[in-house]
């Protein structure tokens, strides 16, 4: 699961001290929102812009006629369908996500952003609408266990400022693995391919389609399966959800409402089968 | 494979938008910050010293996202204040090019106040001592001189602004920079090694880019230099 931290949370805090002259509470702005729409409107939202960051295979990314697809894609459209509303699509690189939300230039994130009690900090969060595991990705033939000692003396690249980072510096490093950080997980495969690393530390469908599957990734697979699930609590949080601005709590409770819908009506499964066939994406 | 290299080029369009939209921009600014600089106005001077100096100090980056995301909060809550729902959006275009064109108006300042003073001072005073008045000296008897001091370092910083333009990417730009590194998500697993693949391409479209430019400023050097004895100053 794509899980960078934003670093330019800074800069929206700074961006918030520019505007401190601001006077009316935050909780005034749905008020003014349900005031303004027609009153015959069929939606209370009949435009929802949603940002995506469409590099992000299977889950977001852009068809080679240049229209934005994937499941997280589809799962908007879904989302939006049960809102009545017309989704428009955003393109946001991830180091802006957060600020772009916060400076309203879309109403939601559904771009596989993970849930985290950073994160929560500056948005507020629906339910998950997926959460699929990590694992530590080795060559096959060494034939290792999914436990952190499995991996003492191995090289290992991860994403920077991810939550797969998060696990590797906390339980691999004290286990004698050596931990590298990239600026992309592309980066990671490269350097696996070129020898200078052992594996990797990823989300097991982001690895299957970047890397397992691919022929340079032939001799590889996840070790053990996946991470023990004993550490999901602690260093992977609760799956990828729709971010929204704090204090569009209504809209929040209709996507919670959308994700039950349409997991209930099996448009979902549709979904998830579709884009990844075989795996559980909804997890534990 | 073409449909991506065809999206690429689309954003060689934008990539050059942008680059030639802020060149325009940072001479505008760069001319006025070294008339700033140079004049004889103490409150001048302080303008054109605290604008090269705190544009030079901050990232680029930092500044683009200051002004596209921070700006458009202080518009947003503006606009609540008086009551609209939601303030006028800020075009990702106009704030790339202004950006952009705002950080290098500052070194286009230092690189023109440079040429300025390359020319020699005796120049100025003839055309005044003949009875023309300021801009018209400045317009035919030290520009004429200037441009080839300045076209050195007029040269550097297109060159770097060009390649700063990328940083639009991070305010939703579809240019070079954003495209490629989009293709090569997309195709990852259909085309081995796309991501290098599109990354070197992008590469190759940056560095075309600077070649006719390096070309055609070296023409206007030359037409510049034309009253220049070549080994002397």
């Amino acid at each position: 699961m794509k899980s960078t931290v934003l670093t330019l949370s800074v800069l929206a805090t700074a961006a918030a001290l520019v505007a401190c002259g601001k006077s009316e509470p935050p909780a005034a702005a749905p008020a003014a929102t349900e005031a303004a729409a027609p009153a015959a409107a069929p939606s209370q939202w009949p435009e929802l812009r949603v940002a995506i960051d469409p590099t992000y295979k299977p889950f977001t990314y852009k068809t080679e006629s240049g229209e934005p697809a994937g499941f997280d894609v589809d799962v908007a459209k879904a989302l939006c369908d049960e809102l009545k509303s017309k989704c428009v699509f955003v393109e946001q690189a991830w180091d802006g996500m957060i600020p772009g939300l916060l400076a309203k230039k879309y109403d939601a994130i559904i771009s596989s952003m993970s849930i985290t009690e950073e994160r929560k900090q500056s948005v507020d969060f629906t339910g998950k609408y997926y959460n699929t595991p990590s694992c530590v990705v080795v060559k096959t033939e060494l034939n290792l266990g999914a436990e952190a000692s499995a991996f003492k003396g191995k090289k290992l690249g991860v994403l920077k400022a991810s939550t797969q980072e998060k696990y590797a510096m906390g339980e691999l490093k004290p286990a004698g693995a050596t931990i590298v950080p990239y600026d992309a997980q592309d980066q990671v495969y490269l350097d696996i391919k070129s020898g200078r690393l052992d594996g990797t530390v990823a989300d097991v469908v982001e690895v299957d389609g970047g890397f397992l599957s691919t022929p340079d990734g032939a001799a590889y697979s996840c070790a053990g399966g996946r991470i023990p699930v004993e550490f999901d609590a602690k260093y992977f949080g609760a799956g990828a959800g729709v971010a929204i601005r704090k204090e569009d709590t209504a809209l929040r409770d209709a996507l919670d409402a959308g994700i039950k819908a349409i997991r209930d009506s099996g448009k979902w499964k549709e979904i998830s089968e579709k884009h990844v066939p075989g795996v559980d994406l909804w997890g534990s | 494979m073409t449909p991506y290299i065809l999206s690429i080029l689309q954003g060689l369009l934008v990539t050059l938008g942008v680059a030639l939209g802020a060149l325009v921009v940072a001479v505008v600014l760069g001319l006025a910050g070294a008339a700033a600089k140079l004049s004889p106005y103490r409150l001048l001077n302080w303008v054109g010293d605290i604008y090269s100096t705190v544009i030079r100090g901050v990232p680029d980056l930092v500044w683009m996202l200051l002004l596209y995301f921070g700006g458009q909060i202080l518009i947003n809550d503006i606009a609540e204040a008086m009551g609209f729902r939601r303030g006028p959006q800020i075009n990702p275009f106009a704030a790339g090019v202004l950006t952009i064109g705002f950080v290098y108006g500052a070194y286009m300042t230092e690189t023109f106040r440079g040429a300025i003073m390359s020319v020699p001072k005796g120049q100025s005073e003839a055309g005044w001592a003949y009875g023309m008045s300021r801009f018209y000296t400045f317009r035919r008897m030290v520009l004429p001189q200037m441009v080839r001091f300045a076209l050195p370092g007029f040269t550097n910083n297109w060159l770097v602004l060009l390649k700063a333009t990328a940083l639009v990417s991070v305010i939703g730009l579809a240019d070079i920079t954003n495209l490629a590194k989009q293709a090569g998500a997309a195709a990852r697993g259909q085309i081995p090694g796309a991501a290098i693949i599109f990354m070197a391409f992008a590469g190759l479209l940056y560095l075309l880019i600077s070649s006719i430019s390096l070309y055609l400023l070296r023409k206007a050097e030359q037409r510049y230099s034309v009253g220049v004895k070549r080994g002397t100053f």
